[in-house]
C-alpha cells in the first residue's frame, strides 16, 4: 500500500509540470505580449498595471527563462497580487507596508466552493444511487422509463436557464428562497443554528443547479452497473440458494455496483469545479467560480493564472484520494497491493 | 441508416436534429424580419400574429433572432467538434498504432488536459484572446479532444492484434494505408457516437459562454446571448427567457438521443 501511495504521489510531479506548461502556453496566446495589443485597447489596463505585468512574468527575458521563473514561483505557491484596486494577494493573506493584513482571494473563496461541491457530491450520490437502483429493479417498466426520461432532460437542460427560472419562480414570485449571496442581512445577530439554516437556504438553489447533470449521469451509471451485475452468475447463485430478494439487491448487487462510483467521483471533480463558474456567478456567491469569472472579465491575469493552477492541483488531489479510496475499498486490489 | 430509423431513440433524435438543422440552414429565407432590425415602436411585444415569439427590448423580432441564433449555435457546435475529432483521430491513431514513447507522451498530455477543469481552461484562453465566434470554436475544439483520442487509441489497440491487420502488414501495406483503410473504418462506430454526443456538449458550452457574455458577441444573435439580454426583463417578458432555453434543451436532447441510440446499435453489432 505504501509503495502504491509513493508511486501515485510521484506520478503527480510530471502532471504538475504539464499543467504549468499549458498554463504558461495560454499566457502567451495573446497576440504580441500580454501587455500590448489587447490590453492597450483595454482602458481597464493602466500603464502602471502593464508595467507590473511585465515585471511579474519577466516578459523582457528569453522565453525559457520566463518559464523557469514562472515555474519557480508556482512551486513556492506565489501567484502575486490582483490587478484590481484592492491589490489583494491571489492565494494567501499578506501584510502590506502599513502592517494591515490583506486576506488572499483564493483563501477566502475556496472554502465556499469546496462546501458547495461537497454538498453537491453528497446529494448526487444519495439521490442517484436511489434512482439507479429503482430503475434497475424495475427495468423497462414505468419507473425505469420515467427515470431515463429524467436522465435525458437532466443532461440536456442548460443549468443557467434552469437557474434563471428557479430564481424567478422561487425567489421573486414566491420568495421561498433567497436568490443571491451567502447570508441574509442581520446574519451576525443570528444564533448559531439560525446561521447554518440561513446559509443552507442560500446554498439550496446553487447546489441543486450544480447537481443536475452529475445526477443524471451517475443515475444512468448505477442503473447500467446494477443491471449488468444482476445478470452475473453469483447473483443467480445467491437467488438459487434462497436469499431474500432484498438481500440480493442491497448486499450482493449494490455493493459491487457502487465500487466504480469512487472512480467516477474522482473524474467528476474538474467538471464540478469548472461548473461552479455559472452557478456562482448567477447566484452571486463569492466562491472560486465567481472570482474566476470576474477576473476574466477584468483581465486580471494573476488571478486567472492562480485559479487555473490551484483548480488543477485540486483535481489532481481529488483523483489521488479517489484512487486511494478505490484501492482501499476493493479487496481484490487491496490484497494485491499488500503482497 | 435503417437501423437508425428502427431504434425509437435515434429516430426521435434524428427528427429533432433535422428540423432544427433545416430551420438553421434556411434562417435567411424563413425569418420574417431582419434579426438585427431595431424598431423602437415595437419594444417588448408579447408573442402575436406578426411577431411569433414577441420582440425584445430593442424591438427586434425574437423569432428571427432565434433562427439566426440556431445557425450560430449549430455552426459553433459542429465546427468545434470537427476540430476536436480530427485532433483526436490523429493523436489516437498515432498513439495506438505506434505505441512506445509517442504513446506515453500523448497519453500523459491527455491526462494533463483532463486534470485542468475544462470550463476554467476555456475561460482562461478567452481572457487572453478576444471573444469572437471563430475563437470560441477553436477554443472549444482544442479543449475537448481527449475523449476521442482515448477512444481511437483503445480501438486501435484491440484491432491491431487481429489477423487482417497482420495480413495487410505481411503484404507490405504502408502504415498510413493500414491506419486509413483498415483500422479507422473499423473504429468508425464509437467515433461517430462520440462526435454526435460532442456536438451536444459543445452547444451547451457555447450557450453557457454566450450567456456569461464571453461567447458570441452582440449584435450577432446566439441562443445564449438572447437569454442574457432577456434575463433583465424576465418579470414582464417571459418569452425572452423561455424560447432560447427551450431551443437549447431540445437541440441538446436531440443530439444526445441520436448519440445514445447509435451507441445501442453499435453495441448490438459487436
Amino acid at each position: 500500500m505504501l509503495n502504491y501511495l509513493i508511486k501515485r504521489i510521484l506520478w503527480m510531479i510530471p502532471m504538475l509540470i504539464g499543467i504549468s506548461l499549458i498554463s504558461f502556453f495560454i499566457m502567451h496566446l495573446a497576440p504580441g505580449d500580454i501587455t500590448s495589443n489587447e490590453s492597450a485597447f483595454n482602458p481597464k489596463a493602466s500603464e502602471e498595471s502593464r508595467q507590473k505585468l511585465r515585471e511579474l512574468y519577466n516578459l523582457d527575458k528569453p522565453i525559457i527563462v520566463q518559464y523557469g521563473l514562472w515555474l519557480k514561483r508556482i512551486v513556492q505557491l506565489d501567484f502575486g497580487s490582483s490587478f484590481a484596486s484592492h491589490q489583494r494577494p491571489v492565494l494567501w493573506e499578506k501584510k502590506d507596508e502599513n502592517g494591515n493584513i490583506k486576506p488572499g482571494l483564493i483563501q477566502k473563496a475556496l472554502p465556499i466552493t469546496l462546501l458547495i461541491n461537497l454538498l453537491t457530491i453528497l446529494l448526487i450520490f444519495s439521490i442517484s444511487i436511489l434512482l439507479g437502483t429503482i430503475a434497475a429493479i424495475k427495468k423497462n417498466k414505468i419507473p425505469d422509463r420515467m427515470i431515463t426520461l429524467f436522465v435525458f432532460i437532466g443532461f440536456a437542460i442548460p443549468g443557467f436557464w434552469l437557474a434563471l427560472i428557479l430564481m424567478y419562480s422561487l425567489g421573486v414570485v414566491n420568495q421561498v428562497l433567497p436568490i443571491s449571496g451567502l447570508h441574509s442581512i442581520g446574519y451576525e445577530q443570528m444564533s448559531k443554528l439560525a446561521q447554518i439554516l440561513d446559509l443552507l437556504k442560500h446554498l439550496a438553489l446553487p447546489v441543486f443547479i450544480s447537481c443536475l447533470s452529475g445526477l443524471a449521469g451517475i443515475s444512468l451509471y448505477v442503473r447500467n452497473g446494477m443491471i449488468e451485475i444482476l445478470n452475473q452468475d453469483f447473483i443467480k447463485t445467491a437467488r438459487a440458494k434462497g436469499l431474500y430478494e432484498k438481500k440480493v439487491i442491497f448486499v450482493h448487487t449494490l455493493k459491487n455496483a457502487l465500487l466504480p462510483l469512487i472512480t467516477i467521483l474522482g473524474l467528476s471533480i474538474p467538471g464540478l469545479i469548472g461548473g461552479s463558474v455559472i452557478a456562482e456567478s448567477i447566484f452571486a456567491i463569492p466562491g472560486m467560480g465567481k472570482l474566476f469569472y470576474d477576473a476574466v472579465l477584468m483581465r486580471d491575469f494573476p488571478v486567472v493564472m492562480g485559479i487555473l493552477t490551484i483548480g488543477s492541483i485540486l483535481t489532481l488531489l481529488g483523483n489521488l484520494i479517489a484512487d486511494l479510496a478505490y484501492a482501499w475499498a476493493d479487496p481484490r486490489i487491496r490484497r494485491g497491493l499488500a503482497k | 441508416m435503417r437501423k437508425i430509423i428502427k431504434n425509437p431513440m435515434s429516430l426521435a433524435g434524428l427528427i429533432i436534429i433535422s428540423i432544427i438543422g433545416i430551420l438553421a440552414i434556411f434562417a435567411g429565407y424563413l425569418s420574417p424580419f431582419d434579426p438585427n432590425y431595431i424598431n423602437i415602436n415595437a419594444i417588448l411585444l408579447s408573442p402575436n400574429g406578426t411577431h411569433w415569439m414577441g420582440t425584445d427590448a430593442l424591438g427586434r423580432d425574437v423569432f428571427s433572432r432565434m433562427l439566426h441564433g440556431a445557425q450560430i449555435s449549430l455552426l459553433v457546435g459542429i465546427v468545434a467538434v470537427g476540430i476536436s475529432t480530427i485532433i483526436g483521430i490523429i493523436l489516437g491513431s498515432v498513439a495506438g498504432y505506434y505505441r512506445g514513447i509517442v504513446d506515453t507522451i500523448i497519453m500523459r498530455l491527455v491526462d494533463v488536459m483532463l486534470s485542468i477543469p475544462s470550463f476554467f481552461l476555456i475561460l482562461a484562453v478567452i481572457a487572453f484572446l478576444t471573444p469572437s465566434i471563430w475563437n470560441i470554436m477553436i477554443v472549444i475544439g482544442l479543449t475537448s479532444w481527449m475523449g476521442v483520442t482515448r477512444l481511437v487509441r483503445a480501438e486501435f489497440l484491440s484491432l491491431k492484434e487481429r489477423d487482417f491487420v497482420l495480413a495487410a502488414q505481411t503484404l507490405g501495406a504502408s502504415d498510413l494505408r493500414i491506419i486509413l483503410t483498415h483500422l479507422l473504418p473499423n473504429s468508425l462506430g464509437p467515433i461517430i457516437v462520440s462526435t454526435v454526443l460532442g456536438v451536444a456538449s459543445a452547444v451547451l458550452v457555447e450557450s453557457g459562454l454566450s450567456f456569461l457574455g464571453l461567447g458570441v458577441q452582440a449584435p450577432t444573435a446566439s441562443w445564449g446571448n438572447i437569454l442574457t439580454d432577456g434575463k433583465e426583463y424576465i418579470q414582464f417578458a417571459w418569452w425572452l427567457s423561455l424560447f432560447p432555453g427551450l431551443a437549447i434543451l431540445i437541440t441538446v436532447l436531440g443530439y444526445n438521443l441520436l448519440g445514445e441510440g447509435l451507441r445501442d446499435n453499435f453495441d448490438q453489432n459487436t
